[in-house]
This record gives structure tokens, C-alpha cells and sequence, in this order.
């Protein structure tokens, strides 16, 4: 618990200091992008993998939580993650985000399969090549996804003016703020000793997706 | 490696014993940006010390002549020229300013009575004539002295102009501009050993420029991935050969370094060497991929080795063993358990430079709390010195420090958590002939001297 804590904690911060990257006199540099992402990728390998560790032994308790999808997906997720360890130079965020996607899966019900396929369909687009559209087209499920499940968690206070979203890329901008501050949300909010259902709360779950947008989108910078 | 270099190196051994000579800069508490030096590097006879600043600025500073009537003022540095390099820019296409920050600077061998220089910020390299006037003309026919016109009519007779003393004016004028050629952020040049050309480094790309023609650049590497999300390491330093003009190095990302061979190919894509130290698995970390990052390379002056300095570390290569270092010297080992929280106030990120003495017989390098280290190759002692203004009596010795990595703290030793991570020593030259080293701690430059020189 404390390893998540911690990996969420600097996968927090390498947002923050990508996003504050972006303001610094000079623009975007490239090196330093590369080396966030290094870092953030890292972090929500570790976030990931300890989340795994932290499912286990839960799941033979709650059979009722659709059990097989969970416990084939971190698998996927692990052996992923190892995969993607051992060859060093492959498009990183691609591949792992399959099992992750797919994670979300169960808990949600009635309308997420019909989004869950959205998603799928534009990560092989991507894997395509049409490279300009993907980030934009991320963006927008972001939006609409966070709208759906984090609105009523995050208050006005919070909310950032559209006004702050300048720049060459206002879509992504956007979502970096409003990430930024459900992320903000997030932490403290979840408890210490949460069970497995509370792990499937949307408000923390969409840090993966985030991360996984940002990590293309600076690079493609 | 026995190195008789020019004077020096004492009979006995390599004990250096560092004095205190000099500090420039301003000792306000409150430091201006612009103020804060980014490269320093002493010219090929050592009389020229050439710094740049955050602003845009290059001051040099010259040796003084050494005094016969007064023995003990070795020649002391002082300011010989300042100008203003480069200005900010705004790039309108991508929205982005251009920083005037001067990343390097590198001079060029004295060819006539002027001095040359390159000066390069992120996107534009300059080429700069430093020379000095010592004599007007006066009498001139058709102005008179204070330059206005005279009336064709008046001039009754001709004269021809003398050459009058003066006081010495040093003028510093931009001889060529090298721009528009990197889209990303330039952090090397080097001057090729044939005087003619020389190579500028950004993020994926090295150019190739002859110093006489602005217009017009060779590609020689290029990283670029097709599919920029594919994107895994960037180029980091890069540095010509100080014999062979065809041979050149370029440091990455990953910690790996490429000799590139001129002759092999018009585009040095492939290698013809490949430096890489196999990763210890016992000392792999959450941060392992960022400290390993070289942020440096320097070849020796023999041309026999290269050094590399990443985050933590310094490390000499013998250029026919690609395999590993031949010597691996820990500048900072006890930050290694303070990684995160270097992650956090960014200085994870600081490019640390490292340089060679005259002889290759030690190298140099900074750290933090404006300590920097050196490393005797020959008797493999290494010293952390520092650079503060409480030692700055003249010709006072340097006392070494220590840092108390754990247990009990011995007195004088500073405890890691004490250390100012603000004061850095990013920028050190070592002159290439005697025991006189710059070091450039945020907006002075100290200057130190080896007691025996």
C-alpha cells in the first residue's frame, strides 16, 4: 500500500513537472520530457505492480467480484510489464495498456462496455500510425469519462477556468488540469486499508489512462 | 599516461595543494538570473578565461603579465572584454522563446593578433573576433578629428595620417552567425582539429559547419526516430576528436556513448564504436534510467581516453575498450538513497561538466554545496574542495571537506541533510598548461591556483 502510495505520489509529481515543463521560458525540452516520462513510466509500473500484489490474496475472498476477469487481467498486466522490462527500446505505453483498460471493465456495469471497445479501437488506431489524431481523439473520452464518473467528487472550487487552457495544445492542456486536480482529490481520499472494491472507484482508476495520454503526448512533442 | 605536461606537476607526485587567487562576481545574497554563469573555458594558451551567462553575457578575462618586481602576484585574471552574445528571441511559428542563456563556449586556436570564439545558445551559434586597438589614426583629409566632414573647398593641402597611441580598446565584433539549423536545443560545439570545421549537437541532431560559410550545414547524425513516440534516448554531449578531425564522440540519454568515424560514411548513423558499461543489477533503482544520463564527455588531451560524467559518477574510458570504464570515480555515492527527493527539487536534472588538467594525469568535477572534486589518476587519491567566500584570503589553502554519510559526525564533516542543493557546481575548466583551475559556483568565478606553480 505504501509502494502505491508512493508510485501514485511521483506519478502526481512527474505530471505536475511535465505540465510546469511546458511553461518555462525556452519551451518544451526534450531531454527533460524523456526523462519524466522514464520516471512516470517507472512509477505506474511499480503503482501497477504492487496494485497486483495487493489483489491476490483479496480475490480468493470475494468471488462474488467477478473474479476471472480480474485475475487473468493483472496477470496480463505482469507479464506484460516484464515483457516490456526485458526489451528495452518498444513503444511503451501500448501494450500495457490493453490489461489495465481491461481492468476497468468489470466493476462498471451497463455502459462501460460499449466505452471499454471505444477505447480498444482507438489504441490499434494509434498503433496504425495516424499519430495526429490519437492525442485529441484521447482527450475527448477523458473529458467525457471524467465528466461521467469524477463530476460529483470534484468540487467548484477545484474546477479549473477554461480560460487557462491556451496554448498550442488547449485539448490536452485541459485534461492535464482537470487531471491534475482529480488526482489532487484522489489521494487523500482514498483510504489506507481500502478493499479491492474501493480500488475500482473511477476517480483513481482514470490516473492510468492519464498517464498513458500523456506519456504519447509529450513525447510526440 | 606518465603526462610531463608544461609545468606544474611537482618531482614528487601529483600533490596538489590549491590556494585560493581569485573570485569575480558579485557577493549580493540575492543573485540575478541572467547573472548566473553556464560555461566557462580557458583559450589553448591559457591566458584567455571565457565565461557565459544565464543573460546572454561573455566576459573574458585575461592573465596578467607576470611580474618581475613583484614575483608573488602570479598573473591574475583580469576582465579583458565583455559583450552581449546573444539576445532572446521569439520563435512566432512555435510560439516559444529562445533562451540567450550561452550554453557553451569554445575557442578557437590563435591563428593572427585576434582572438576567436563560438558562442552558442539553444538554436544559434556565433562566431566572434575578440581584438584589441592600441593606435588611431589622426589626420585625416577629408574629416577632421572628431570625424565631421571637412569642406572639399578648405582642403588646401594633403597630409598623410600617423598611427597615435591610444588606450587600449579590445572590441569584440560577430564575424559569422550559424542559424536556423536545429530544432531542438543545442548543447555542444567543438571545434575540429583541422581549424576549419566544427560540429553542433542538439537533442537528435549534429551538424556539421565550416567557420567560413553560415549558410549551409552537413547532417552527420541523426537520431530522429520516424514515429517520435518511439522516442528512447537523446543526444547529451558531443565532442571532436583533438587529433583525428574524422573521429568524434557523442554521449546519450542512456549512458551510452558513439564514436563516430567521418570516413565510414557521409552520415554517422551507424557507429564505429559503442561505449556502454553493462548495468549492476544489485544497484538498480526506481531512478536508475535518469542518473545513468551522461551529461558530459570530454576527451583526453593525449586523445587515448574520454571521460564521461553522469549523475553520480565520472568515469574514464580507454577508446580501444568499448566493453567498460577503466576507471569509475564516485563523486557523490551518498546521494544515492536521496534520489527521490533530488527528484523532487529537480536537481535530479542538473548537468554536472567535467574537465582534464593539462597532463590527463587528474580530472574534475562539481557537486553540490559548492564542493567540487578532483581525482589524482596517477596516485588514486581524489579531494573535495569548495568554493566559498569564507576561504577567499589570498593564497590561502584550500582545507579539504568531508561529508559525514552516516554514524557520527566528525567535526568539520557536513552531513548530507545539510547540504545546499542550490549552490552547484555545474561548470569547472582546468587551464591547459599549469595548475590553475575556474570554477564557476552560481554568479562567481573563483579562481585557484596550485601553491607550487
Amino acid at each position: 500500500m505504501e509502494v502505491q502510495k508512493e508510485a501514485q505520489r511521483i506519478m502526481t509529481l512527474s505530471v505536475w513537472k511535465m505540465y510546469h515543463s511546458r511553461m518555462q521560458r525556452g519551451g518544451l525540452r526534450l531531454h527533460r520530457s524523456l526523462q519524466l516520462s522514464l520516471v512516470m513510466r517507472s512509477a505506474r509500473e511499480l503503482y501497477l505492480s504492487a496494485k497486483v500484489e495487493a489483489h491476490e490474496p483479496e480475490v480468493s475472498l470475494q468471488p462474488a467480484r467477478s473474479p476471472d476477469p480480474r485475475l487473468h487481467r493483472p496477470r496480463e498486466a505482469e507479464a506484460e510489464a516484464a515483457r516490456l522490462d526485458g526489451e528495452q527500446p518498444s513503444p511503451e505505453p501500448m501494450d500495457t495498456q490493453e490489461a489495465p483498460r481491461a481492468e476497468e471493465a468489470p466493476p462498471r456495469g451497463g455502459p462501460r462496455p460499449a466505452k471499454v471497445s471505444r477505447k480498444r479501437r482507438s489504441s490499434s488506431l494509434s498503433d496504425g500510425g495516424d499519430v495526429g489524431l490519437v492525442p485529441s481523439k484521447k482527450a475527448r473520452l477523458e473529458e467525457e469519462e471524467e465528466e461521467a464518473a469524477a463530476s460529483p467528487e470534484v468540487p467548484d472550487r477545484l474546477q479549473p477556468s477554461p480560460a487557462q487552457a491556451e496554448g498550442a495544445f488547449p485539448n490536452l492542456a485541459r485534461v492535464l488540469q482537470r487531471r491534475f486536480s482529480g488526482l489532487l482529490n484522489c489521494s487523500p481520499a482514498a483510504p489506507p486499508t481500502a478493499p479491492p472494491a474501493c480500488e475500482a472507484k473511477p476517480a483513481c482508476r482514470p490516473a492510468d489512462n492519464m498517464l498513458n495520454v500523456l506519456v504519447r503526448a509529450v513525447v510526440a512533442f | 599516461m606518465a603526462g610531463a605536461g608544461g609545468g606544474g606537476c611537482p618531482a614528487g607526485g601529483n600533490d596538489f595543494q590549491w590556494c585560493f587567487s581569485q573570485v569575480k562576481g558579485a557577493i549580493d545574497e540575492d543573485v540575478a538570473e541572467a547573472d548566473i554563469i553556464s560555461t566557462v573555458e580557458f583559450n589553448y594558451s591559457g591566458d584567455l578565461l571565457a565565461t557565459g551567462d544565464k543573460g546572454g553575457r561573455v566576459v573574458i578575462f585575461q592573465r596578467e603579465q607576470e611580474n618581475k618586481s613583484r614575483p608573488h602576484s602570479r598573473g591574475e585574471y583580469n576582465v579583458y572584454s565583455t559583450f552581449q552574445s546573444h539576445e532572446p528571441e521569439f520563435d512566432y511559428l512555435k510560439s516559444l522563446e529562445i533562451e540567450e542563456k550561452i550554453n557553451k563556449i569554445r575557442w578557437l586556436p590563435q591563428q593572427n593578433a585576434a582572438h576567436f570564439l563560438l558562442s552558442t545558445n539553444d538554436k544559434t551559434i556565433k562566431l566572434w573576433k575578440i581584438s584589441e586597438r592600441d593606435k588611431r589614426a589622426e589626420g585625416y583629409n577629408l574629416k577632421d578629428e572628431d570625424g565631421r566632414l571637412r569642406d572639399p573647398f578648405r582642403i588646401t593641402a594633403l597630409r598623410v595620417p600617423i598611427l597615435k597611441p591610444m588606450d587600449l580598446m579590445v572590441e569584440a565584433s560577430p564575424r559569422r552567425i550559424f542559424a536556423n539549423a536545429h530544432t531542438y536545443h543545442i548543447n555542444s560545439i567543438s571545434v575540429n582539429s583541422d581549424h576549419e570545421t566544427y560540429l553542433s549537437a542538439d537533442d537528435l541532431r549534429i551538424n556539421l559547419w565550416h567557420l567560413e560559410i553560415t549558410d549551409r550545414s552537413f547532417n552527420i547524425v541523426d537520431i530522429k526516430p520516424a514515429n517520435m513516440e518511439e522516442l528512447t534516448e537523446v543526444i547529451t554531449a558531443a565532442e571532436f576528436h583533438p587529433h583525428q578531425c574524422n573521429v568524434l564522440v557523442y554521449s546519450s540519454s542512456k549512458g551510452t556513448v558513439r564514436l563516430c568515424d567521418m570516413r565510414s560514411s557521409a552520415l554517422c548513423d551507424r557507429h564505429s564504436k559503442f561505449f556502454e558499461e553493462p548495468e549492476d543489477p544489485s544497484s538498480r533503482s526506481f531512478f536508475s534510467e535518469i542518473i545513468s544520463s551522461i551529461s558530459d564527455v570530454k576527451f583526453s588531451h593525449s586523445g587515448r581516453y574520454m571521460m564521461t560524467r553522469d549523475y553520480l559518477s565520472v568515469k574514464v574510458w580507454d577508446l580501444n575498450m568499448e566493453s567498460r570504464p577503466v576507471e569509475t570515480h564516485q563523486v557523490h555515492e551518498y546521494l544515492r538513497s536521496k534520489l527521490c527527493s533530488l527528484y523532487e527539487n529537480d536537481c535530479i536534472f542538473d548537468k554536472f561538466e567535467c574537465c582534464w588538467n593539462g597532463s590527463d594525469s587528474a580530472i574534475m568535477t562539481g557537486s553540490y554545496n559548492n564542493f567540487f572534486r578532483m581525482f589524482d589518476r596517477n596516485a588514486r587519491r581524489d579531494v573535495t574542495l569548495e568554493a566559498s567566500r569564507e576561504n577567499s584570503k589570498p593564497r590561502a589553502s584550500l582545507k579539504p571537506r568531508k561529508v559525514c554519510t552516516g554514524g557520527k559526525r566528525k567535526k568539520d564533516e557536513i552531513s548530507v541533510d545539510s547540504l545546499d542543493f542550490n549552490k552547484k557546481i555545474l561548470h569547472t575548466a582546468w587551464h591547459p598548461l599549469e595548475n590553475i583551475i575556474a570554477v564557476a559556483a552560481t554568479n562567481n568565478l573563483y579562481i585557484f591556483q596550485d601553491k607550487v606553480n
